[in-house]
């Protein structure tokens, strides 16, 4: 073996680091050759020493130190998982009220808008039954059946034909004079139309017992050109249809 | 305190030899003790993935990573160029080599040396601590060439060229320092 390509491996010579062959290899160059004997020597020497005196001594207190400080952690990751779970079943507990929550609140939707369309549904065709029973009194030769501006004549003569006494009142002084009343056929029941006049307008108002008797404030719609007003008022349902302006169907409204 | 765990049965053993590397790489003993401490708690958590696995290399591995994030931040922290510290006298690995053929030390110079701790100490601290690791992993605890590779990350044959190259620069300034004393005691 050469001088030059022995001494790159007199440190892992050294090191006991070499293959069995090189091994060989180079003690057998180290036994003939003075200046690699001297140079692996020298780094026995170094080996040794740091080897021998070069640890620093472990501080006395640290392995106490070290196991005060991996107790704590033990602890603190006993307790994490702990929090893991707590804040899990909180997490589970917060879906659950937000399910249910959403559950409760698809329910009420849904009655809602059950009931909503019901509600729209029957009010829409009774709706459209008081238009076309106004239509059709106009279309007759006379939309009354008892012609008198008199309440005291239109009101008795109701009595017997439908089953409760609906309001007549002459509004005559108001510009709204009473021509008379008809019973008509509404929303599947008999119920009494009392007829208004005012100017050249008929104001035909449809009158029946509220089904749930409950008082309702004035709705409006528009139907076929026809202001159509609407309200519960003492137990009693009213409609009111005419081609007259809003503001006086209002008027007319007010007073009953 | 309470009965050793099993961490603590297979790791306390080598607690002097996480130490004595974190001291050479801080080359401060209070410094060195944080890192021990912090290197024990990471290896804590972590340990239920260490299956089977040499558990001193793997320890001496989480010191060393350990104890250069701590240089890094020491470096950061005192704003003054840590490459001095870590690369003392040297611009770094590969700049700036040593002319070791001009100051080969003669056997006899190291002879007087030697008998000095102080001095190899002293030698051993100006390395640079990339060097400086793989002499404290050989020389103090022995670990075979693999192992180093193993603790450091580095290749073999770049554990093997380092630490070449880390005795001849550690002959070097041991010379120098000797002479350096010798001149002082004059």
């Amino acid at each position: 073996m050469h001088c030059e390509h022995a001494r790159d491996l007199l440190g892992a010579y050294v090191d006991g680091e070499l293959t069995h062959n090189e091994q060989h290899a180079v003690t057998e160059h180290v036994a003939t050759c003075a200046e690699c004997r001297a140079t692996v020597e020298d780094l026995q020497r170094m080996s040794q020493q740091l080897r021998t005196t070069g640890r620093e001594a472990m501080p006395a207190g640290l392995a106490l130190r070290v196991r005060a400080a991996l107790a704590r952690e033990a602890a603190a990751m006993e307790a994490l998982p702990a929090q893991g779970v707590a804040a899990m079943r909180w997490r589970q507990t917060a879906v659950f009220k937000q399910v249910a929550a959403l559950a409760a609140a698809c329910v009420v939707s849904s009655l809602i808008t059950w009931s909503a369309l019901t509600w729209t549904d029957a009010t829409a065709h009774v709706e459209q039954d008081v238009v076309s029973a106004h239509i059709r009194s106009l279309l007759q030769d006379s939309p009354i059946q008892v012609a008198s501006s008199d309440s005291h004549t239109v009101k008795p003569w109701f009595a017997g034909r439908i089953d409760f006494a609906p309001d007549v009142r002459d509004f005559a002084a108001q510009g709204f004079p009473l021509v008379g009343g008809r019973i008509d056929y509404v929303g599947d029941r008999r119920v009494g139309a009392v007829v208004y006049k005012r100017n050249l307008h008929l104001v035909n108002v449809f009158m029946w017992p509220a089904a749930g008797g409950a008082e309702m404030g004035v709705q409006r719609q528009v139907t076929k050109g026809y202001n159509v007003l609407h309200w519960n008022k003492a137990g009693v349902t009213y409609w009111a249809v005419s081609d007259l302006n809003l503001e006086e169907l209002r008027q007319l409204q007010g007073m009953m | 305190m309470a009965a050793p765990s099993s961490f603590e049965r297979a790791t306390l053993p080598h607690m002097e030899a996480a130490y004595n590397l974190a001291f050479w790489l801080m080359r401060n003993r209070a410094d060195a003790e944080d890192v021990v401490q912090d290197a024990y708690i990471r290896a804590f958590r972590a340990h239920a993935s260490l299956k089977g696995a040499d558990i001193r290399p793997w320890l001496l591995a989480i010191v060393r990573n350990v104890a250069y994030r701590a240089l890094a931040r020491r470096g950061r922290n005192s704003n003054v160029v840590s490459f001095g510290e870590a690369f003392p006298g040297r611009g770094g690995e590969g700049a700036g080599e040593l002319n070791v053929a001009a100051d080969t030390p003669s056997a006899e110079t190291l002879l007087i040396g030697a008998g000095d701790r102080t001095l190899v100490m002293a030698a051993l601290a100006q390395l640079p601590a990339a060097f400086r690791e793989i002499v404290v992993l050989r020389e103090m605890e022995g670990l075979a060439y693999r192992e180093i590779a193993d603790v450091t990350g580095i290749p073999i044959g770049t554990v093997m060229s380092r630490l070449s190259r880390a005795r001849a620069d550690l002959k070097i300034i041991l010379t120098r320092l000797i002479e350096k004393d010798e001149s002082n005691a004059l």
